[in-house]
């Protein structure tokens, strides 16, 4: 065994022969931080338990697995319940100050021990942070995301204007995560309203460049394998001339200059005249 | 991390092998349209290895580490693709197919990897990422 | 696996219920032919409304049916693809021989015909 190996060991020993001394002590200080006011006795000893353990496993194992995970579950239920991120993170702080005094008093005789027992002890301690703070910071990022596919999806509207006839208009940039949710949507409204035409507006994307002259196309011939015709209209003069010169198939195309007669176009499509009302 | 290994020798296979994709696309947690495209690239190798292989097996994996996915490996001991770059040109289109199927199911994963070689067989690793 | 031709007036609808082997597929095909030509079918209906996936081969087998039944004089349309299908057949590629009329339903496929039929132009794939 090396010497770090020992050090690991017998560390991870002490650690687990003075658990009930040491989670006591870091029940206790959390508690007066105040850390603790929302949880029953049995749930601070059960958490308590099984993040000591945890830690100290990881200590002895060098293998973060199971760090990792219990950070995702607690990330995914601490947002919501007794504790809040921060007095979460601050538990663990504490957890962390508990061990290092502890190893100071253990070796307090014996400075050059100590320090390489600290070697030891700091790097995975610091590890261990780190992966509660990630866990937390990813949880967050995916409700994020959540939240902005939905509300992706509220700020794609598609219209329906008669019915037979979709109005789909698209504004601003359009990424592939978007581009790939608008298509869906549509389709899936093409098969709900039993559209046959599908108007795309696009006067209100300022930049065409390949990936969106191909998702236009993916939605075009998408559209088609259900029945449905695409018109699409408000090309600027500008987008008109990335189109020709990105060399985009324009016989997939049918356009026309605005929204209004492509709307015109659509009813000539399906035979309809508008009559007016006398 | 689980995963299930399926024989691919005959078009009873290649039915089944979809099926069982389709179902771990499922329980991963993938959309419909994610699942469609999984189930669909399974079958262009399976197809692959079942008409162009002589035969083979497809190993389909759920993959956990940072991020969650789907892996399936589609493994043949056939006569092997001599230009692989052709053939995922769709160079071999002639050949029913065998450079179509090889070129789909790149376009629906997010990774594709192929290792072939003439006598020695075909092996494909594709791979669809949780979003 | 016993897949049902419905003759309905003089056009035949065809059912694709379950998950099709190619030999199955092909054997259809032939059948199909068949009975076009046997009973003079003027349209043909391919409702693949219950098919989850449509890869390389299932497309140019649709594909290769409905030219082959054009040519006897039959014209052709496949309806009701799933949504998801769609997309991931025009994701699979272009290189896909894909030259088939689609419509969303049977009852959209069916006036599709009749008014191809009545102008006598054909069916086109724009």
């Amino acid at each position: 065994m090396t010497e770090k190996e020992e050090y690991v060991e017998e560390l991870s020993g002490l650690l687990e022969d003075n658990a009930t001394e040491l989670k006591k002590q870091w029940v206790k200080e959390m508690t007066d931080m105040g850390l603790l006011e929302k949880l029953t006795l049995i749930e601070i000893e059960q958490q308590s338990t099984a993040i000591y353990d945890t830690c100290v496993l990881t200590l002895k194992t060098g293998m973060y697995e199971a760090a990792k995970k219990y950070a995702r579950e607690m990330a995914k239920k601490g947002v919501l319940e007794a504790m809040t991120v921060d007095q979460i993170i601050m538990g663990f702080l504490k957890l962390r100050d508990v061990y290092g005094r502890f190893i100071f008093f253990k070796y307090q005789k014996n400075v050059e021990k100590l320090y390489k027992v600290l070697d030891v002890y700091e790097p995975v301690a610091n590890r261990i942070l780190s992966i509660v703070a990630l866990a937390f910071v990813e949880e967050r990022e995916m409700k994020i995301t959540e939240q902005q596919q939905a509300m992706l999806s509220l700020s794609t509207p598609v219209l329906q204007i008669r019915d037979q006839i979709l109005v789909l208009p698209l504004i601003g940039t359009i990424d592939s995560a978007r581009a790939a949710q608008i298509v869906e949507q549509l389709l899936n409204s093409i098969v709900d309203t039993q559209a046959s035409v599908v108007i795309l507006d696009i006067t209100g994307v300022p930049v065409i460049d390949t990936a969106v002259a191909n998702h236009l196309i993916k939605t075009i011939q998408a559209a088609r394998m259900l029945g449905a015709k695409t018109i699409i209209t408000g090309i600027s003069p500008v987008n008109a001339q990335t189109l020709v010169t990105l060399g985009v198939d324009l016989s997939m195309m049918t356009t026309i200059g605005s929204l209004r007669s492509g709307v015109k176009l659509a009813d000539e499509m399906l035979k309809l005249v508008v009559m007016e009302k006398r | 991390m689980s995963e299930d290994t399926l024989p691919v020798n005959n078009e009873y296979d290649i039915i089944s092998v979809r099926s069982f994709g389709r179902n771990a696309a499922v329980n991963a947690g993938f959309g419909i349209v994610d699942q469609c495209r999984i189930t669909t690239a399974i079958s262009e190798l399976a197809r692959n290895a079942v008409v162009h292989g002589r035969g083979g097996s497809v190993t389909i994996k759920i993959v956990q580490n940072d991020k969650k996915g789907i892996e399936i490996i589609c493994r043949d001991e056939g006569p092997g693709i001599v230009n692989l770059e052709l053939a995922l040109q769709g160079g071999y289109s002639t050949v029913g197919g065998l450079g179509i199927g090889l070129s789909g199911a790149k376009r629906l994963m997010d990774e594709f990897q192929i290792t072939s070689s003439a006598g020695k067989g075909t092996t494909v690793i594709i791979r669809k990422w949780l979003k | 696996m016993e897949i049902p031709i419905l003759k309905i007036e003089d056009f035949l609808i065809v059912s694709f219920q379950t998950e099709l082997r190619d030999d199955e597929i092909v054997k259809l095909r032939e059948e199909l032919l068949d009975r076009i030509k046997a009973t003079n079918a003027r349209g043909l209906i391919i409702d693949i409304t219950a098919l989850k996936i449509i890869d390389s081969f299932m497309a140019r087998s649709l594909s290769s049916i409905a030219t082959t039944a054009t040519l006897l004089g039959a014209k052709t349309v496949v309806v009701g693809m799933q949504p998801a299908v769609a997309l991931t057949l025009v994701e699979l590629g272009l290189r896909i021989k894909w030259n088939v009329q689609t419509s969303l339903n049977l009852e959209r496929g069916i006036n599709l015909l009749r008014e191809a039929l009545k102008s006598e132009k054909d069916v086109v794939y724009e």
